[in-house]
């Protein structure tokens, strides 16, 4: 069964194309990568999924649910970490956490069991008292992914998780997403080659709003004539550039 | 509910876990409160000036201290507004009356408090200066500065709402400066009279501390300034809700 369905999906502001006639399909339990350079139209293409923004024309779904007239029960069924760490600065990692399911209505006795979980799962233990304002960029990354999944959603936004954080924090990061695949579909937009070519099980490349190709990493490379990620975006990029005249 | 609730407990932590708050929302209006009774001190008894005496120095000071917390109401708004975590929130079932209601609950009941202590400090003067202050006055007079209370609340939503993180903190210096000088806390609107006095009669501030002091001294003029002030705050909230709704729509179109 597909989590994810577009069909010419675009958004429009003012004169400007974010997002142009774009179709995807991604599968129930995928690591699904959207790849682009800066202004790409990834965050676009993820604010209309998660119900954060209506598009101009075309159709998507989500989990069977229209992006437009079901925008409700979407956002009961997925989690977004947003590109900007999205946390509560002044609330200890514990309470941010128990916030979250709050917000979703979780009863104590949940809520208690889901923070524990989460703690656990990010190896949180050590700060869980501290407050998210005293927090590194790496922690403060996996508070936020923690808490987009404490909801338990059918389907994960991670915006450019990874996003100025350092080596060290990137790979920890890298081996929880790892370790979340499988069991909750995944979308996550990236510029990094190296973190798609990692954790996705298909790529989008995003060019000007448009998917220039998408595939796996093998299909992509065979489609370019290259080997890895890196070469065979820049074969696609080029190529793309030419064919769209940019 | 739960999500108001959490949204409520979130927003009071936020604001009692920064130091600023204390100083602006407490510390201020107390330091007011004690100098002014000093200088109230120096004023010689034949010039019958009695604005600084504690039983009408107290109403105007607690409704100075709730224009900082219409600032800090108005920060709450802006800062989540600015970072990614109204973004997190709105791809939640939160839904918009969530949001006014979570971030409107956890202010009333900060205003209350602050309220019952500026009284109670009040109290305390009154005791060392030797000025009758009536306790049952100052009790109703937190009642009577509810209306007060949410037509602040609701300024600082309507500028969190509508200004940028840089625009919205010197508006609210505005409306403070404005709201403790036109209000009549710091000089005698009545004797100052001509174009002052109508200026101060038409806006909510002047009829905000007057209702106050009323209550303090169980006037009957409590009940005509109540209602000014009700209606103001009546249709300033209004406003603030649908401005707030309207952006919320807004930014998820």
């Amino acid at each position: 069964m597909n989590a994810i369905e577009t069909r010419s999906l675009t958004k429009n502001y003012k004169s400007k194309t974010a997002v142009d006639k774009i179709d995807l399909t991604i599968k129930e339990g995928e690591l699904f990568a959207l790849l682009g350079v800066n202004g790409a139209g990834k965050t676009t293409t993820v604010r209309m999924l998660t119900g954060l923004s209506l598009p101009t024309s075309g159709e998507c779904r989500v989990c069977g649910n229209d992006c437009v007239s079901e925008r409700g029960e979407i956002k009961k069924i997925v989690g977004i970490s947003p590109q900007d760490t999205a946390v509560a600065e002044n609330l200890t990692v514990y309470e941010n956490l128990s916030f979250m399911c709050g917000i979703y209505g979780h009863s104590k006795e949940k809520t208690e069991q889901k923070t524990a979980e989460m703690i656990r799962l990010f190896k949180m233990d050590e700060v869980k008292n501290s407050r998210a304002k005293t927090l590194s960029g790496g922690w403060k990354r996996k508070l936020s992914i923690a808490m987009a999944l404490i909801s338990e959603p059918k389907v994960l936004f991670l915006d450019e998780p990874t996003l100025g954080l350092d080596v060290l924090a990137r790979r920890e990061l890298w081996s929880i997403v790892e370790r979340l695949k499988g069991g909750t579909t995944i979308v996550l937009t990236t510029h990094y080659m190296e973190e798609a070519e990692r954790l996705a099980d298909r790529i989008a490349i995003m060019l000007n709003g448009k998917i220039a190709a998408s595939g796996t990493l093998s299909e992509l490379e065979k489609l370019s004539g290259k080997t890895g990620l890196e070469e065979s975006f820049v074969e696609i990029a080029e190529r793309f550039r030419k064919d769209n005249v940019i | 509910m739960n999500r108001i609730l959490s949204f409520s407990k979130r927003n009071f932590l936020e604001i009692i876990r920064d130091p600023l708050s204390y100083i602006f929302c407490l510390g201020f209006p107390l330091i007011m409160l004690v100098v002014m009774t000093f200088v109230n001190d120096t004023i010689p008894k034949e010039t019958g000036m009695t604005i600084f005496r504690i039983d009408n120095l107290s109403g105007g000071i607690a409704v100075f201290g709730m224009t900082f917390l219409m600032m800090f109401m108005c920060l709450s708004v802006v800062q989540d507004r600015a970072g990614a975590f109204l973004i997190r929130l709105y791809a939640t079932p939160m839904k918009s009356g969530d949001f006014i209601s979570g971030y409107i609950f956890p202010m009333f009941i900060l205003s209350i408090i602050q309220s019952a202590i500026t009284f109670f400090a009040s109290f305390v003067i009154s005791l060392i200066t030797d000025v009758e202050i009536n306790v049952l006055g100052m009790c109703l007079a937190v009642i009577s500065l509810i209306p007060t209370t949410i037509m602040f609340i609701s300024l600082g939503l309507l500028f969190g709402t509508l200004f940028s993180e840089k625009a919205a903190p010197g508006l609210c210096s505005i409306i403070i400066s404005l709201g403790s000088f036109l209000g009549g806390i710091w000089f005698d609107v009545k004797g100052a009279g001509g174009i002052i006095e109508k200026v101060c009669t038409v806006l909510p501030f002047y009829h905000s501390v007057e209702s106050a002091r009323a209550a303090i001294n169980l006037n009957s003029d409590l009940i005509v300034h109540l209602l000014i002030t009700a209606g103001y705050a009546a249709v300033i909230t209004a406003v603030s809700v649908i401005v707030f709704k309207n952006k919320m729509r807004a930014d998820q179109s």
